[in-house]
């Protein structure tokens, strides 16, 4: 049989819910309750104080894992490039940046850093310093267990010189703690109707094509799951029937699992912010992706 | 706690000395998914009954301090934290009548991480909210 996944969901799911209706504890039991063992968060977000909580957070950041049984899974970073409008950031300020972020989300529990970079293309091609940031800090990071992973997502596909770029970074360096992290938005192959909680005019939606779905084809993820460490498992919207209206899980489910993949599909709700939508759609996501696990380890598709 | 939407009931205001009021208040929750250094923000368009008043002009309230649009640009350790309320305070003579008043906010947000042609991401909200004192 082939590896299992793990479960997890992003506290992102719940934008606009959070800090309104729903705690950091709402979310942990919002988590906990789908049968989820990990909770990824987004640094800058959910940790109040950042980047130095209180030791009273810290407190209560420890208790609320063991109560609801949870792992750190993710941390999500920025590293702003453009740090005003007159100012970039230097090397060694970005590197600055990189390395406080991999402190806290070690002294959080957690395993995976995802650094956002800043970009210099319609493209996203990378900041060419990221490189030098990331390099600067792998001792620190192989020191902490921490794996540093950017994301790969919309609009940029899998065959594509941002990807490459990464991996030739890791053959290059043979770090085991620089990994690529999959959105799953990247699958998608149908026009969405709501963008999280953005509000898209046409005049945005002309910069932002990808919204219409870049439908990068399942089986690509085969080429690079060796350097995949972590899933975002992207959704926009699940109707009452269990059907994903943009994401095309069936091939995705069986590229993933053929590719060996036994880490995490954290869930990132990304669709409309109605104030209580996101907690009922992720259990959707969490009922329909452990069915489609279910049906391929029975052998009902390939 | 917040209110769900980005411009918020409490706190819609007059400020300023009863009888010669400076100007009004709109509280806003932060207009992103996370938290924020203050020069990431490159201001806010406020709207009120059909007037448009700059995102150059207006200035932002966030705890104790008061930002010009310039001081804000330029300010890295300053944040504002996802869970914090932040106003938007809008110079108008006299203030506000009592009552109900269309509020829009355009809010102007700095993403590195996106394209440079909208690199400075514009984010819009409306909704009709109560001045209760004058």
């Amino acid at each position: 049989m082939a590896s299992a996944f793990k479960y997890g969901v992003s506290t992102y799911s719940y934008v606009d819910d959070y800090g309104s209706i729903m705690t950091l504890e709402d979310a942990f039991d919002h988590i906990s309750d789908t049968g989820a063992t990990g909770i990824e968060i987004l640094g800058e977000g959910q940790i109040e104080g950042y980047p130095e909580p209180s030791s009273a957070w810290l407190d209560n950041w420890f208790s609320l894992l063991n109560r609801y049984n949870l792992e750190p899974t993710n941390m999500c970073s920025w590293v702003d490039m453009r740090l005003t409008l007159s100012h970039n950031l230097t090397v060694e300020e970005g590197t600055a940046e990189l390395e406080r972020d991999l402190r806290l989300a070690h002294k959080l529990g957690f395993k995976f850093l995802r650094p956002k970079f800043g970009v210099t293309s319609f493209d996203l091609i990378p900041e060419t310093n990221w490189e030098a940031y990331v390099e600067r800090n792998l001792d620190l990071a192989h020191k902490l267990d921490v794996i540093m992973c950017p994301e790969i997502h919309a609009p940029t596909p899998i065959k594509h010189q941002v990807v490459d770029g990464y991996i030739n970074f890791i053959e290059r360096t043979g770090t085991k703690n620089f990994g690529l992290m999959v959105d799953t938005g990247i699958f998608q192959d149908r026009p969405l109707t709501h963008w999280g909680s953005h509000q898209i005019n046409e005049e945005a939606r002309k910069h932002m094509e990808f919204l219409n779905g870049i439908a990068v084809n399942p089986e690509e993820f085969l080429d690079i799951a060796k350097y995949v460490v972590f899933i975002q498992a992207k959704f926009h919207d699940i109707d009452d029937n269990l059907h994903d209206l943009n994401i095309p899980w069936k091939p995705v489910i069986s590229a993933i699992k053929r590719s060996g993949y036994s880490g995490y599909l954290s869930s990132e709700y990304e669709g409309l912010r109605a104030p209580w939508r996101a907690i009922d759609q992720v259990r959707r996501q969490h009922v329909l992706l452990r069915q489609l696990e279910r049906e391929y380890d029975e052998g009902k598709f390939a | 706690m917040l209110e769900h939407q980005l411009i918020q009931s409490t706190g819609f205001r007059n400020f300023g000395p009863a009888g010669a009021r400076q100007g009004f208040a709109v509280r806003i929750r932060i207009p992103n998914y996370h938290g924020t250094r203050l020069s990431q923000l490159d201001g806010f368009d406020v709207t009120l009954d059909g007037e448009h008043f700059d995102h150059e002009v207006n200035r932002f309230g966030i705890r104790d301090e008061v930002y010009t649009m310039a001081q804000m640009r330029e300010e890295t350790v300053a944040r504002w934290g996802l869970l914090e309320w932040g106003e938007i305070l809008v110079d108008k003579p006299g203030g506000l009548l009592p009552g109900v008043h269309k509020v829009e906010v355009l809010a102007r947000i700095r993403y590195s991480y996106f394209p440079p042609d909208v690199h400075i991401f514009p984010m819009r909200a409306e909704r009709f909210a109560t001045i209760c004192i004058a």
